[in-house]
C-alpha cells in the first residue's frame, strides 16, 4: 500500500480500528505517530477539543508531519475554528505540496471570509528600522486621491540617435542626432524648472546608445512616461509635418506596420509568459493587462501631443500612428516617439536650426505632458 | 396492522433517505476530492469531468463551480469560466473567491473599472482579504499612483505576508517614490520567499546602481542571468552599466580600460551596435 492510499484510508478511518486492534499499545504511546492515531480516533468519535490537544502535542513533537497537521486541521474544523483549521491545513501543504486533502480543505474553506489569527511580533532588523523611519519621514507628507487616472511624475526624455549614428542629415548638413539632443535638453530643463515632474535624459552628449539601453534607462528611473524625440526625413524634399508614434497591438496603417516589422526583425521575442496548456497565471493576466493599459495610455498621450503640435507649431499634422514596436513593448510605462518636422525639407531644416524654434517645440511637448 | 405497516414503511423510507443522503454525500465528496487531485496534477480535462459529475449530484456546490471556473479559464474558455463564477455569486453573494475571479476576468477583458469595483466588493465582504488588496494595489501600481499602491499593498502584505508578488509590487511602488530602504526591504522579502524572482533582482540592481554601488548592481544582474540566461532586462541592464563605464573611461582618455567594458557589453548583448563600433575603432 503506498503512502497516499494509506493516508486516504486513514482519512476515512478505515485503518484506525485495524491498527488499534492489532497494536492496542500504540494508542497509548508517546511518539508523534501514536499521538496522530489517537487524534484520528478522537476525531472519528467527534471529540474535537481533545483531538486538538493531542494533535498539538503530535505536531510539537514532529513539526515535519504533514499528516499530523492535516489531522489538526480536521480537528479544528470540527470545532468550527476555521482560521486555525486553515492555518493547520496550510502548514500541512507547506510540508507536503502534494497533500490533496489539505489543499482541498484550504480551497473550500477560504472561498468565503474567515477570521484572522493574531500575528506574532518579531524583532526588527536594521533595514526594517531604517524603512520604518523613512516611511514616517516620506509617506506622511504624500497624499493621493482614489482616482484611477494615470499619473506622470517621472519622464525619461530620449534624444534619438547619437555618436556614430547621425540619423538623417539635412541639405545644409544639419544632423538629426544634434537636433534631437538640443530638443531633449531643452525639454528636460523645462520639466525640471516646472518642478512637478522629474526628468531624466537617456543621453547628455554626442554618443550612441543602443535602443534596448534607452528603455533600460526608463526602467532605471521607474519612469511614468518615455518620450523618444526624432526628426523625420524623406526622399521627397517637400514632405513635411509632425507625427507621433506609439506602441499598440495592431499597426494603424501599412506604413506603420512596415516600420515596426523592420524594427522588430533584428530582435527575438522574449519567452516571458509563454503560454502553457492547462496553466493560468494571475501574474500573466496582470502583465498583459498592464501592457494593454500602457498601450492605451500611450495612444492618449500621442493624441494629446499631436493636438498640441497642431496648435503650437507651424507644421502640417501627419497624425498619430501605432505599431507593435518590440523595443517600446518592453518599456514598463507608456512610451511614444515624436517626429517633429522633416530635416530633409529645407524649410523645416532652417527652422530646426533656430534656438527660438527649438524652444517652441520643447514648450509644446512640455504642455502635452502637463 | 396498518399502524405497524405504516411504521415499517416509514422506517424503510427513512433508511432509504438517510442511506441515500449518506451515499450522495460520499459520492459528491469523492468526486470533489478526485477533481481537486486531478486539477493539482494538471489533468485539466479529467478534473472538469469530475466537477461536472459532482454538479449533477449537487448543482449548487460552490466549490465545484469555482473549480470549474478556474479549469475553464485554463482551457481559455473564459466565457464559460465567467458563467461558473457568476453562478457561485448567485448561489451565495458572500463567496469572495468567485468575486475575485470575476474581477480578474474583467481585467483580462481590459475592463479596469469593473475589475476595480469587484475587488472593492470583496473588501466590503471581507476586510481582511489579502488578494483583493493586492489587486487594487497592483491596479494603482499600473496607473503609476505609488501612494495609493503602497496603501493597498501594505494591507495585502499585513493580511498575508507570504506572497512574493505582494512584496515585489510594494517594492516597485516604494522605489517609484525613491523610498529606497523600504524598496530594498520589500525586494529582500520577495527573494526570501522566491529566490528566483528575477524582476526583484533586476529592480534591486537599479536601486544599487543609482546609489553608486555599481559592482553590487552588476552582481545582482549577473545573478539574474545565472537564474535565466535569456532574461532580456538583465542583459539590457548589464549592457547599459558596461556601456556607461566604457563611455566614462573613453571620455577620460582611458581607451584600453574602456575596451574591456565594450567587450563585456558585447558578451551580454552580442551584436550590440555601440560595442561593435567602438571595439572596431579602438582595437
Amino acid at each position: 500500500m503506498d503512502r497516499r492510499t494509506f493516508l486516504h484510508l486513514l482519512g476515512k478511518g478505515a485503518l484506525v480500528s485495524s491498527v488499534a486492534g492489532l497494536f492496542p499499545d500504540l494508542l497509548f504511546g508517546q511518539s508523534a505517530f501514536d499521538l496522530g492515531l489517537q487524534g484520528q480516533e478522537l476525531i472519528q468519535n467527534g471529540e474535537y477539543a481533545k483531538a486538538v490537544e493531542v494533535l498539538q502535542k503530535a505536531v510539537a513533537m514532529d513539526p515535519s508531519s504533514d499528516w499530523a497537521y492535516g489531522l489538526l486541521g480536521r480537528a479544528y474544523r470540527g470545532l468550527g475554528k476555521t482560521a486555525e483549521a486553515v492555518d493547520a491545513f496550510r502548514q500541512a501543504l507547506r510540508i507536503n505540496p502534494e497533500d490533496t486533502y489539505s489543499r482541498w480543505m484550504v480551497e473550500m474553506m477560504t472561498q468565503k471570509p474567515i477570521p484572522k489569527l493574531p500575528k506574532k511580533e518579531k524583532p526588527r532588523s536594521p533595514l526594517e528600522l531604517q524603512a520604518e523611519e523613512e516611511e514616517k519621514r516620506v509617506l506622511g507628507r504624500l497624499a493621493s486621491k482614489e482616482s484611477l487616472e494615470y499619473q506622470v511624475k517621472r519622464v525619461v526624455v530620449d534624444a534619438g540617435h547619437g555618436g556614430f549614428d547621425s540619423g538623417a542629415v539635412g541639405l545644409s548638413g544639419l544632423k538629426e542626432k544634434d537636433v534631437t539632443l538640443e530638443l531633449a535638453t531643452r525639454l528636460h530643463r523645462r520639466l525640471e524648472a516646472g518642478g512637478r515632474v522629474k526628468s531624466f535624459l537617456t543621453r547628455t552628449g554626442d554618443y550612441y546608445i543602443p535602443l534596448s539601453d534607452r528603455t533600460a534607462v526608463a526602467n532605471q528611473y521607474q519612469a511614468d512616461l518615455f518620450i523618444s524625440i526624432h526628426i523625420n526625413a524623406n526622399e521627397n524634399r517637400k514632405a513635411n509635418g509632425s507625427e507621433t508614434y506609439y506602441c499598440a497591438e495592431k499597426a494603424s496603417n501599412q506604413e506603420a506596420a512596415r516600420v515596426a516589422e523592420f524594427e522588430n526583425s533584428v530582435l527575438k521575442f522574449d519567452e516571458e509568459f509563454k503560454k502553457e496548456e492547462g496553466f493560468i497565471s494571475i501574474e500573466e493576466i496582470l502583465f498583459h493587462f498592464e501592457q494593454r493599459m500602457y498601450w492605451k495610455e500611450s495612444g492618449s498621450f500621442a493624441g494629446r501631443f499631436q493636438e498640441k503640435f497642431k496648435t503650437d507649431l507651424p507644421f502640417r499634422s501627419r497624425g498619430v500612428n501605432s505599431a507593435n514596436f518590440f523595443v517600446l513593448r518592453r518599456a514598463k510605462m507608456p512610451s511614444i516617439l515624436l517626429e517633429t518636422g522633416f530635416i530633409s525639407n529645407p524649410e523645416d531644416e532652417s527652422k530646426l536650426k533656430t534656438p527660438a524654434f527649438l524652444d517652441r517645440v520643447a514648450d509644446s511637448v512640455f504642455r502635452g505632458i502637463a | 396492522m396498518r399502524t405497524l405497516l405504516g411504521r415499517l414503511i416509514l422506517a424503510a423510507t427513512m433508511f432509504a433517505v438517510f442511506a441515500g443522503a449518506a451515499a450522495w454525500a460520499a459520492d459528491v465528496n469523492d468526486l470533489l476530492f478526485e477533481g481537486a487531485d486531478h486539477h493539482f496534477r494538471g489533468l485539466v480535462d479529467q478534473a472538469i469531468v469530475k466537477f461536472q459529475e459532482a454538479l449533477r449530484l449537487d448543482p449548487e456546490n460552490e466549490y465545484a463551480h469555482n473549480q470549474l471556473g478556474i479549469l475553464y479559464a485554463k482551457k481559455e474558455r473564459y466565457d464559460d469560466a465567467f458563467r461558473e463564477f457568476s453562478k457561485v455569486v448567485e448561489i451565495d453573494g458572500r463567496n469572495t473567491f468567485a468575486h475575485l475571479w470575476l474581477g480578474i476576468l474583467y481585467l483580462r477583458k481590459n475592463d479596469l473599472d469593473r475589475g476595480f469595483t469587484k475587488f472593492n466588493e470583496v473588501i466590503a465582504l471581507d476586510p481582511g482579504n489579502a488578494d483583493a488588496y493586492y489587486f487594487i494595489g497592483a491596479i494603482y501600481n499600473i496607473r503609476h499612483n505609488p501612494v495609493k499602491a503602497i496603501e493597498y499593498l501594505k494591507k495585502a502584505r499585513d493580511a498575508d505576508s507570504e506572497e512574493a508578488e505582494t512584496h515585489y509590487r510594494l517594492g516597485t511602488a516604494f522605489s517609484n517614490l525613491d523610498m529606497v530602504h523600504n524598496a530594498l526591504l520589500e525586494y529582500d522579502r520577495t527573494m526570501a520567499l522566491k529566490p528566483t524572482h528575477t524582476k526583484a533582482m533586476n529592480d534591486m540592481g537599479w536601486i544599487l546602481y543609482n546609489q553608486g554601488k555599481v559592482d553590487e548592481a552588476v552582481d545582482e544582474w549577473k545573478k539574474v542571468l545565472e537564474t535565466n540566461p535569456k532574461d532580456r532586462d538583465a542583459q539590457s541592464n548589464l549592457a547599459k552599466a558596461y556601456g556607461d563605464m566604457a563611455l566614462k573611461l573613453q571620455s577620460e582618455g582611458k581607451t584600453k580600460e574602456a575596451v574591456r567594458y565594450w567587450k563585456q557589453m558585447l558578451s551580454v548583448q552580442p551584436g550590440n551596435k555601440a560595442a561593435v563600433y567602438y571595439l572596431k575603432k579602438y582595437q
